[in-house]
């Protein structure tokens, strides 16, 4: 006979909260399908990175749904075994890149198409609004690859984001700095900083501002810019002008490409330039400006390079390239992959759709890193939904490819370095 | 902050500014003509880039070159668009001006549609241009050849039309833009004027859309970012004024280069709308405006 004492009660509170909440209807059949939202910009400017999301977490629900048989969680197919191999579907909506149609969109899937859980959305202003909503509903936020730190600081309960953010990514590069300077005796003396002027550019500057300040180096120049100028030259100029030793750029595609050709066009050559990922690993950006690209150096969650450490990667990746119009996974897709199995994983182990069952399966996530696709130690996530165990890569273009260059461990080349040089 | 900064930052913006110029005198042309406002202008100009760019990986033909051959597509485009639509849309009996406003509006919807079908949403980029890479120097002055060219090229574009304005047909424009129905007593063809306008109209955002090819990206959106500086320079420069929109062109490009250096660069259009409402307060028909 189990006595009921206090830690009882206190272990089994979370579970029979879950049983009050259910409703009769959803403990009787566990339901054959699973409907989840993602909210992407699927038209306007960005609806390329639009495309490649849907295309990702699609891969990622046939993974799931099917047979494919790939070495990661929940990798083995046949749906969800918690749920009677339930299989998810994906609906998705459509936010132009447009934070009140983000809004809109994320409350249409909610109230309209009942949706369990949304994942989104890109860009962090989207995620603002998409993030609140959800939160309102009671319904969680994955957030895929939004990386503006504010984000999981709103006090959200539903939120949860499996990604590193912009303050983790931009300590990357700083502890690169420091590794590399010790290693070649050339250490960063001064960065200028160039960003673009929504929350995404903002917070990315402001972080690397701070981190600068503590690691000692100079800041010769922070400038912003609106994404969508019609000319980078002045911008560029100033640049130039500040003669920094790394110039650290926080850019989406568009703008990551006229950035690359003004530099060109004015015949201006950075030592280094270390970005905020997002458009400098846009396949699109590559295909635009080609062998522009060689030697420059991104923080990365994704390293496609390192096989060795996550066998899933060449299968998963399998899959994408011909859904993708032929595109390998990248820092965006590798995520949008990993945010839906971590929903997935947290609705095996809640056995349930209920919201409050899934918030706190969400809450006890704990995957390995070598059970998912990315070089992260693992998904753990803290008090504000933010994973503690994802750690970025810095990579670097070389001969055409994006190659792990940082932590030195993880590295299958050695990096180009030409500060101080 | 040295003298030859500046400088280069001033002439940067001044080439910028002449396609900025050139892109506005085709829909100022426009709306001089007949008082349309066409808000397919920016749709016109990713068409014309997009063209360059198919046309590029198909025969390798660089942007120079093709110039004629984009300008003579946009032509056609321009002459179809008015048969097709706004022909058509002048008929209507009653709130013309509305219908021309959605008639417009909704083509520019439409063609960024099909232009993400066509040509996918990705962002392009044409990087073997002749001219690329390379530079022009004056002293510590140093200019990417590719605007240098630009620049020229729009130069002469506007010196084709300040011709065409000055010959029969130039003429024949400016009475079809006095009195549309008084020139048909004397034997102008109103409907064939109005095509031939449109179709120079789109031609020139064609020549335009050849030169920005040459260092800016492609892609169904790009329009918008030049559009909203379009409808500014030719409401700057006065409606219907070509001469006009060359001066508000060079105005908005020196300005916003400037308001750059001095500035943070996100607030370079503050620059440009401080002077465009300014002058609006002063003069509200604009630089050289007649209406």
């Amino acid at each position: 006979m189990v006595s009921i004492t206090r830690r009882f009660l206190l272990a089994t509170a979370p579970g029979l909260t879950g049983l009050v909440l259910t409703t009769p209807c959803e403990v009787q059949a566990a339901p054959q399908e699973i409907v989840i939202g993602a909210v992407y910009p699927l038209s306007g400017a960005a609806s390329a990175i639009g495309h490649d999301a849907q295309m990702a977490l699609q891969t990622e629900a046939e993974v799931i749904n099917g047979h494919h048989n790939v070495p990661m969680l929940l990798g083995s197919g046949g749906g969800l075994p918690g749920l009677g191999g339930a299989k998810l579907k994906l609906i998705f909506g459509d936010s132009q890149n447009n934070p009140q149609i983000a809004q809109s969109e994320a409350q249409r899937l909610i109230t309209q198409e009942h949706v369990i859980a949304i994942i989104g959305s890109y860009t962090s202003a989207t995620a603002v609004t998409i993030s609140q909503v959800c939160n309102r509903y009671q319904v969680p936020y994955i957030s895929a690859e939004n990386s503006a730190p504010t984000l999981n600081q709103q006090g959200l309960e539903w939120f949860f984001r499996p990604s590193p953010t912009d303050i983790d990514f931009s300590r990357a590069m700083f502890d690169f700095f420091a590794a590399i300077g010790k290693k070649t005796g050339h250490p960063v003396r001064s960065i200028a900083i160039i960003h673009e002027n929504s929350v995404f550019g903002t917070d990315s500057s402001r972080a690397q501002m701070k981190l600068a300040q503590q690691a000692g180096i100079k800041v010769a120049a922070n400038i912003s810019y609106q994404a969508s100028t019609p000319s980078l030259q002045v911008e560029v100029e100033r640049l130039r002008a500040a003669d920094a030793d790394v110039v650290m750029p926080t850019s989406y595609t568009n703008d990551a490409i006229l950035m690359m050709r003004t530099m060109h066009d004015v015949g201006y050559k950075p030592k280094a330039i270390m970005a905020q990922d997002a458009g400098f690993i846009d396949p699109a950006f590559l295909k635009a400006v080609g062998p522009l690209a060689e030697g420059v150096m991104t923080r990365s969650s994704f390293a496609l390079d390192a096989v060795k450490l996550r066998p899933a990667i060449p299968a998963v990746n399998a899959l994408v390239r011909p859904a993708d119009d032929g595109k390998d996974l990248n820092d965006m897709t590798s995520r949008e992959v990993t945010a839906l199995q971590v929903l997935a994983d947290a609705l095996n182990r809640a056995k349930s759709t209920n919201n409050m069952a899934l918030r706190i399966a969400l809450r006890a996530t704990d995957i390995p890193g070598n059970q998912t696709i990315m070089p992260w130690q693992g998904v753990k996530f803290d008090s504000t939904g933010q994973n503690t165990k994802g750690k970025p890569v810095i990579q670097q273009f070389q001969h055409g490819q994006w190659r792990t260059i940082y932590p030195f461990d993880l590295a299958t080349e050695a990096a180009i370095w030409n500060v101080g040089v | 902050m040295t003298a030859s900064l500046v400088t280069q930052v001033a002439i940067g913006g001044l080439l910028m500014g002449l396609i900025y110029a050139l892109v506005a005198a085709g829909l100022s042309l426009i709306f001089g003509l007949m008082d349309v406002v066409n808000f397919a202008h920016g749709q016109l100009l990713m068409l014309a880039m997009f063209a360059v760019y198919e046309i590029h990986q198909a025969t390798d033909l660089d942007p120079l070159i093709q110039l004629p051959l984009v300008a003579a597509l946009l032509f056609l485009i321009g002459v179809a668009i008015y048969r097709g639509l706004i022909a058509r849309a002048l008929g209507v009996r009653f709130n013309t001006g509305m219908v021309q406003v959605f008639v417009t509006f909704g083509l520019s919807v439409f063609l960024v549609g099909v232009a993400q079908l066509a040509f996918g949403s990705d962002f392009e980029s044409i990087n073997d241009v002749l001219l690329s890479g390379r530079t022009v120097s004056f002293g510590q002055i140093v200019l990417p050849l590719p605007q240098v060219a630009a620049g020229v090229i729009c130069l002469l574009a506007f010196a084709g039309l300040m011709l065409i304005s000055r010959t029969e047909f130039g003429r024949a424009l400016e009475a079809t833009r006095e009195d549309r129905d008084a020139v048909a007593l004397i034997g102008i063809d109103r409907d064939r004027i109005f095509s031939l306008g449109w179709g120079i109209g789109a031609a020139v955002v064609g020549i335009a859309g050849a030169m920005l090819a040459m260092f800016y990206y492609i892609s169904p959106t790009v329009g918008d970012n030049f559009a909203l500086i379009a409808y500014v320079t030719v409401a700057l420069g006065g409606f219907g004024s070509l001469i006009g929109a060359l001066v508000a062109g060079l105005l908005i490009g020196l300005v916003e280069a400037l308001t750059a250096l001095v500035m943070d660069p996100s607030l370079k259009q503050v620059g440009v709308f401080a002077i465009y409402v300014l002058v609006l307060m002063v003069r509200p028909r604009g630089l050289f405006g007649r209406l």
